[in-house]
This record gives C-alpha cells, sequence and structure tokens, in this order.
C-alpha cells in the first residue's frame, strides 16, 4: 500500500454538460462523509481526555461535554496515590510485554529461518502441524491454560502472565518463513562458503535483510500484548499482578460513576499505543496489507 | 545422508524446540484437554468427575447457552455486514484522491490498535444515560447499555466503529490493484458509477472480501473485552455472547466442564463457518489480475 493517494481522475468527456456539476457534487459528498468519520472516530478519544482532567464537582454540575475549566490533573494523581496504585499494573504491564515480545521474536526467528533456509526429515508435515494451530481460537484455549498453570501453582505470578505465550507464536513464524524464503540465496551462500555457521547466517544476513518485517512483528506483537485481557484477568485477579487492562476494568467497577477517575485510567490504558501508532503509523498501517490479522 | 547433512538437520531441530514446546504444550496439548474436560464435571475444587455426555447434553437443552448461539449469530450477522459495507465505502472515498483525505486514513484505523476493554469502558461512558455524552448530545435519557432491545445494537455499534477503519484498509489496498485501463474501458463503454462498482469493482474485490469476510467472522464469534466492559452479558442476557458465556460458566460459576464443552461447541463452529466460507468464495468466478 505505497501508492495511497492515487487518483482516479476521470478522462474529460466532451459533450458532457452536467459532467463538472456533477463531480463537484461527488467531491462534496466525499469530503463530507470521511469528515463525518474522522469525527466520529475522534471523538470519543477527545471526549474521554477532556473528561479526565475535569474535577468530580465540575462534571457533576455541568454539561458533560463542556470544556475542563480549569484543567485538574487531580484524577491522574489519585490514580498514582496509594489508594489506587496504578505504577503497579504499568510496571506489570511493561514487564509483560517486554518479555514476551523478546521471547516471541527470538524463538520465531530461529523457526521461521529452520522452516525457510534448512532442510532436515519431516519439515513440511511439522510445518503443516503448526499451520494447523492457526485455526484454534484463544477461547478455546483459555480453559485447559488456566487448569495447567494453576496446577504448576502459577496462579497470580509473573510466570503465570507470560509462559504460555512465551514460545513463539505459529503467526509470526508463518509470517517470518515467507519473508526469509523470498530472500536471495546467493548471500546467504556466499556467506556460507566463507565457512559462516548456521546462526551466524541468521543474525548476520537473514535478520538485517528483513528489518522491516521484524519491525512489523515487533510493533504488531507489542500491540496485542499491551491490550491483552481475557487471559491476565483469569490468571492474574490479585492486584498486586494486575496489568493495565485488567486494573482499568476493576477501577470502573468499584468506582462506577465516579467518570472522572475511570476516564484517567483509560487515557493511561490508550495514550501508550495511541502514541506508538502516531509515530509508526506508515510501518502500521502499511504492513496491515501483508500481514493480515495480527 | 551425509555430516554435513546430518548437522545441518541437528541445528534445524534444535532450532525449533523453543517453538515446538510452544505448539506442543500451549495450544495442542490445550484442545486434548479441552475435549477431555467437557466429559467432565470439575469445580476446581474437587478432583474432576467423568460424566460422559453430560455437559453437551446439558448445554444443549438448558437453553442460557442456546442464547448465546443467537446473541452471537446476531452480533455476527449486524456487525460484519456494516463494518464491511462502510468499510469499502471508506476506502472508495479515499482512494478518490481528494487533497487532504489521505492523512484521515490514520484516524480510521486508530481504535484498531487500542485495547477493547479500553474503549469499551470509555463507550460505557458515553451511553451513560445520566452523565454519558450520547444523552448530553441528544437532549434526551435513554437507557442505552441497559434496555433490553437497545443493548446489543449499542455493543455491535461500538464493534463497527472500533473494525471499519481497519477493514477499509484491506480494501483500500484491493482497490490500489485494479488496473486503471479496466476502468478507463469501462467509462468509453459508457458504464455509469453503480454499474463500474457492481460489475469491475466488486467482483475485483473478491480475494479481499474473502480474507476480510473470514477474519471478521472468526474474531467477532470470540468478541469478550468489550462486552465484558459495557453490558457483562446483560441485560437479560441479550449481550451474552459465547465467550463471556464460557468465561461466566468458567471462572464466576466454577462450571469448569461445562464450560469446556461450550468451548468444544464454538471451535467446531468456527472451523464448520471457515470450511463454508472457503467453499462458497471458490465456488464464484475469480479474476487473474497479474
Amino acid at each position: 500500500m505505497t501508492e495511497t493517494t492515487r487518483s482516479h481522475t476521470r478522462p474529460v468527456r466532451p459533450g458532457a454538460p452536467s459532467w463538472r456539476a456533477s463531480r463537484v457534487f461527488a467531491n462534496a459528498l466525499t469530503y463530507a462523509f470521511l469528515i463525518a468519520g474522522g469525527l466520529l472516530m475522534l471523538g470519543p478519544f477527545v471526549f474521554s481526555v477532556m473528561t479526565s482532567l475535569k474535577t468530580p464537582k465540575q462534571f457533576n454540575t455541568t454539561w458533560p461535554l463542556t470544556l475542563p475549566e480549569p484543567v485538574t490533573v487531580e484524577n491522574f494523581t489519585a490514580l498514582f496515590s496509594e489508594q489506587y496504585n496504578f505504577v503497579v499494573p504499568i510496571a506489570v504491564t511493561a514487564q509483560v510485554v517486554l518479555v514476551l515480545v523478546l521471547g516471541q521474536m527470538l524463538t520465531s526467528i530461529l523457526a521461521a529461518y529452520a522452516f525457510a533456509q534448512l532442510d532436515f526429515p519431516g519439515r513440511d508435515a511439522l510445518f503443516w502441524v503448526y499451520l494447523s494451530t492457526l485455526m484454534i481460537p484463544a477461547v478455546v484455549t483459555i480453559i485447559p491454560l488456566y487448569s495447567m498453570m494453576t496446577t504448576l501453582g502459577l496462579k497470580n505470578s509473573f510466570a503465570g502472565l507470560v509462559v504460555p505465550f512465551l514460545f513463539g507464536s505459529p503467526y509470526a513464524i508463518f509470517l517470518l518463513r515467507e519473508n526469509f524464503r523470498s530472500t536471495p540465496s546467493d548471500v546467504l551462500d556466499a556467506a556460507k562458503i566463507d565457512g559462516a555457521g548456521v546462526l551466524r547466517r541468521l543474525w548476520q544476513v537473514m535478520v538485517p535483510m528483513n528489518k522491516p518485517i521484524l519491525a512489523t512483528l515487533l510493533l504488531i506483537t507489542v500491540v496485542s500484548q499491551w491490550n491483552n485481557f481475557m487471559w491476565p484477568l483469569i490468571i492474574a485477579p490479585a492486584p498486586e499482578w494486575n496489568v493495565i487492562t485488567v486494573a482499568t476494568a476493576a477501577l470502573q467497577t468499584q468506582y462506577n460513576g465516579n467518570w472522572t477517575l475511570v476516564m484517567a485510567a483509560t487515557t493511561i490504558a490508550l495514550a501508550p499505543l495511541v502514541i506508538l501508532f502516531l509515530v509508526f503509523q506508515k510501518q502500521i498501517t502499511s504492513s496491515l496489507g501483508v500481514t493480515g490479522v495480527r | 545422508m551425509n555430516a554435513r547433512q546430518r548437522h545441518e538437520a541437528r541445528s534445524a531441530y534444535a532450532m525449533l524446540l523453543p517453538s515446538l514446546i510452544g505448539v506442543i504444550g500451549f495450544l495442542l496439548l490445550p484442545v486434548l484437554i479441552v475435549v477431555a474436560l467437557s466429559f467432565m464435571r470439575w469445580n476446581l475444587i474437587s478432583a474432576p468427575e467423568w460424566v460422559g455426555l453430560e455437559n453437551y447434553a446439558y448445554i444443549l437443552t438448558s437453553g442460557r447457552f442456546g442464547n448465546s448461539l443467537l446473541v452471537t449469530a446476531l452480533f455476527v450477522l449486524l456487525a460484519i455486514p456494516i463494518s464491511i459495507g462502510m468499510g469499502l465505502l471508506l476506502a472508495i472515498a479515499i482512494n478518490r484522491g481528494l487533497p487532504g483525505t489521505s492523512w484521515l486514513r490514520v484516524l480510521y484505523v486508530l481504535p484498531w490498535v487500542c485495547a477493547p476493554l479500553a474503549l469499551g469502558v470509555v463507550w460505557k461512558w458515553i451511553f451513560d444515560p445520566t452523565n454519558g455524552a450520547l444523552n448530553a448530545i441528544i437532549g434526551r435519557r435513554v437507557e442505552w447499555l441497559t434496555d433490553p432491545d437497545l443493548a446489543l445494537p449499542a455493543v455491535v455499534f461500538v464493534q463497527v466503529w472500533s473494525t471499519v477503519g481497519y477493514i477499509s484498509l484491506f480494501f483500500l489496498a484491493g482497490l490500489q490493484q485494479i488496473p486503471r485501463a479496466v476502468y478507463e474501458a469501462a467509462m468509453l463503454d459508457g458504464a455509469g458509477g453503480v454499474r463500474t462498482l457492481v460489475s469491475i469493482t466488486l467482483p475485483l474485490l473478491r480475494p479481499t472480501m474473502f480474507f476480510v469476510t473470514v477474519t471478521s467472522v472468526i474474531s467477532s464469534f470470540q468478541v469478550f473485552d468489550s462486552i465484558y466492559a459495557m453490558t457483562g452479558g446483560g441485560p437479560a442476557f441479550r449481550t451474552d455472547v459465547i465467550a463471556a458465556r464460557i468465561y461466566d460458566e468458567a471462572f464466576v460459576g466454577l462450571r469448569l466442564g461445562r464450560a469446556a464443552a461450550m468451548a468444544v461447541v464454538l471451535f467446531v463452529v468456527l472451523v464448520g463457518v471457515t470450511l463454508v466460507q472457503q467453499r462458497y468464495f471458490q465456488r464464484r468466478i475469480t479474476y487473474d489480475m497479474s
């Protein structure tokens, strides 16, 4: 999706007097549609941040959509106070994301390279098994994973949060294998002749040559792990192991109606990824066509 | 097999080992366990007890699970056509390439990178009857999420809102692969806008349509986070989608056997839906655009 703004200008048809008028009308309609859509998309983000910057009193006594006057950060300072202690979920989430990104990238790169470039008995059958696991929905594995992790005594622990997802994802392996296969083999062969071993060829030739897809995969992994909710909710419900989504949900249930505080929490949960997205938006949007699902 | 080949095979197996632990231990083994648990009664406290087909008999006759299947089917049948239709419309609008519109794409995709749980909480406030943004705008009190007739349309709306931009990106990519010459030929033959859309654009977008439909159906069948935040399955189980039912049965009601049986049924349904879609799209004509 490189050429996004290519216009479909129609060839001028002489002898069609209404052509210009209908084109102006179509353009106006397109603008109206796109701008209305944009406002609808942006609205919830803007309104929730506005609410998070009001005092509860101001929120309860004025129309819900008035601008915060004066702007206050008391909801945010409250969240980081000892009472709500939002430092914990932010720290837990950051660690989970870091560990899972490292684990998934490393194991997926290794497996994808083996499937793409090495020859060994059973390779195609094994790859077919990997592919077939893409069909397994997450909701289906949640109960057995829970029973496995609790049997191992890992409920409410860091290990419980990360272990089931640490060892790569078949989806990432599939994606990387496609890219590793299309990497020109003459460079790899040259490295082989120079006596470079399998690992040296992988780290010094394959990885540097596939930086864009690896960056994309990294971003997708960060996004999906930061946003993860169901598994952390089940395996780590104790406050000291809450991730940010679980802490936000708990806050909302517990302080229902205290919207200024709750909107401060959602702002904290959403802001890092919104910023990440705006910075890397080209990379993320252009990668979607290639990668399909997250 | 010579020494070099043996060495290469050994390296390959070593490199596959970590991911093999993941695939066997945390994907294939769980599927076996969930099937086994679906034949057992288990409340997490006492030891699991074999009950044969009792769980299946219960979930297929009790009505609560049937309700969840129905709610999920309604959710999917409402959300998917609307978000695909709107996504296509957005893509066509952006593809006209009017000055200043390409950056709007970024805005439409924004909800897709955000945590569905957090967005669900934001929408719960927007829909709040007394202090919410929506009622403030329309100036009257509507119980969006607690009225049994409005709750499902409301959560469908949020699903469409959060997926439409993402879907439009795929259509945009598809549209840009259609050669300009095809449109110019249609124009010379005197085909109008609607005719061009129906006879050229839609047939040529078939591969994109297939991909988008399959992935959207699979993900909407599993919707959980936003529903958990907005309604928790209520009111009167009107938004009690399958994933919410499985969660409730397993981790609130502590009936893990029953929940496992529901998970198995969901798995079978999803595999079936995928196969049916594959056949449907294969039967139709596909065009080679290379």
